[in-house]
């Protein structure tokens, strides 16, 4: 024992064994040297329950199955603190926690998410007339644009769709790594989620000659969660399928209910193309950060590799759940399965 | 190996779709693939293979060289043995709209189904031969 806490009083990171009350059992050498007598203060208001609610300490002990992280911020200072383990002692239940600083490391992440917000508002702006012009230039029927020059602006027009399709999944990814990317909880009509979405795109598959088609009916029951950001993964599912899917060729958009008896429980959407399918292979890996397909786009340009990230973690947020299905050389089907939650 | 476990075993069903669309062709994979959702109810990517498929069978349709602009018309076999086909509510009612002058794009705005489900039921009656797209 005495040599555990010799070495225990060698390591430099902070650790602690807590009760449940807050009281400290043991502290190592650095835990002293940081945190001092204050300690037990702190620790006891953790551990006391606030306007009904658990305080972050007693959470430490209610589950045990696995490692539990949290970010507390103690005196000004941002601590990560770990659950190493659960002791049963003579004197009732313990948690041994470790605690880094980690104030620089957020504030580096705030800032850095801060900058990207920062440049993404400021690109956009400028973007956003460029596009305006475009459109209003191309919308001019009757005046004599000569057909080199339609096709050019044409081109410029998609390439600065497609700009701001980058920037809007730079934004997202951002707010995504600095967690402050939350879902409002209001009423979700999906039929119109999903009609938004076809309708905003409808266009563009017009240009690029394919077919862009709604499959839902208009029967299909209310979600609690983010109009925005549903229609926004729905929006990116297209976008996608869109850079794969050839001339005359055919995306689909629909939702089914998935009922328990009677009663609706989930809505699965699904966003289905003819295109060039996915490597049996690379179908895993779709929805993680920076994976894109071996598969060329048809019409030209890369993405972030953000695009079906930024779906699954809109998904997930929302309780749901995300998976693909391919069959190569005959299309892909990006499906969503979301809860259909209650009002209490 | 017991029934249960089967189940819970998951197919690969990229290479099971994919060999079956090239020996069997899109509506054998179709049937079996609903066969195959009764047994897998829970696999969401099982759902998205049945969506490929009718995808493509709809796409399929559209290749028709008058796309949405084709007129369906009620088979001779259907006019003279009707009661053969066993058509359902859905099939029946857009049935009724097919008049031999009205072209897809237009059933597509009469129909009460979505875009996407009127052209998989005009697919599926010219399919069992209940009506035909002259070209």
């Amino acid at each position: 024992m005495s040599f555990a806490r010799s070495l225990l009083d060698r390591l430099p990171s902070c650790i602690a064994v807590v009760s449940e009350t807050g009281a400290i059992r043991y502290r190592n050498a650095a835990f002293e040297q940081v945190f001092g007598s204050d300690a037990e203060q702190w620790l006891k208001e953790a551990a006391r329950a606030v306007a009904g609610e658990r305080g972050w300490l007693q959470g430490f002990f209610l589950e045990d199955d696995e490692q539990l992280t949290i970010d507390v911020e103690i005196e000004g200072r941002i601590y990560r603190i770990d659950r190493i383990m659960i002791v049963d002692g003579d004197d009732g239940p313990g948690v041994g926690l470790s605690f880094e600083d980690v104030t620089t490391q957020r504030e580096a992440e705030q800032a850095k998410s801060d900058f990207t917000a920062q440049i993404v508002h400021d690109l956009r702006g400028p973007l956003s007339g460029i596009q305006g012009t475009l459109e209003f230039v191309l919308s001019q029927e009757g005046t004599k644009i000569d057909s080199l020059y339609s096709d050019l602006l044409q081109e410029a027009q998609r390439e600065s769709e497609r700009m701001m399709s980058l920037i809007n999944e730079i934004l997202d990814f951002s707010k995504i790594q600095s967690g402050s990317f939350s879902v409002e909880k209001e009423p979700v009509r999906i039929a119109g989620v999903l009609k938004r979405a076809v309708r905003s795109l409808q266009s563009v598959a017009g240009r690029d000659e394919v077919f862009l088609l709604s499959a839902h009916g208009r029967d299909i029951p209310q979600i609690i969660g983010s109009v925005e950001k549903l229609t926004q993964a729905v929006i990116n599912l297209i976008s996608n399928s869109l850079k794969f899917t050839p001339k005359k060729g055919l995306i689909s958009v629909g939702a089914q209910i998935v009922r328990n008896g009677d009663v609706p429980e989930a809505i699965v959407v699904t966003v289905t193309d003819t295109g060039m399918g996915i490597k049996a292979e690379e179908l895993e890996k779709i929805f993680e950060k920076y994976k894109q397909s071996g598969t060329k786009s048809l019409r030209g340009g890369g993405g972030t590799g953000l695009g079906l990230y930024i779906v699954k973690q809109i998904v997930e947020a929302h309780g749901g759940e995300v998976s693909v299905a391919s069959v190569e050389g005959v299309g892909t089907s990006m499906v969503l399965r979301l809860p259909v939650k209650r009002a209490a | 190996m017991s029934a249960s476990l089967m189940a819970r075993e998951k197919p690969d069903w990229s290479r099971l779709v994919g060999d079956s669309l090239k020996q069997h062709g899109v509506w054998h994979t179709h049937d079996k693939l609903l066969e195959a959702r009764q047994v897998y109810p829970n696999d969401l990517a099982l759902r998205g293979y049945t969506e490929i498929v009718r995808n493509t069978i709809v796409r399929q349709f559209l290749e028709h060289p008058k796309g949405m602009q084709a007129v369906p018309k009620l088979s001779a076999d259907f006019l003279t043995n009707f009661d053969r086909f066993n058509l359902n509510a859905q099939e029946g009612y857009l049935v009724s709209l097919i008049d031999g002058r009205l072209d897809v794009q237009k059933l597509i705005i009469l129909s009460p189904f979505d875009q996407f489900n009127t052209i998989f039921i005009l697919a599926k009656l010219q399919h069992e031969r209940a009506i035909t797209v002259p070209s």
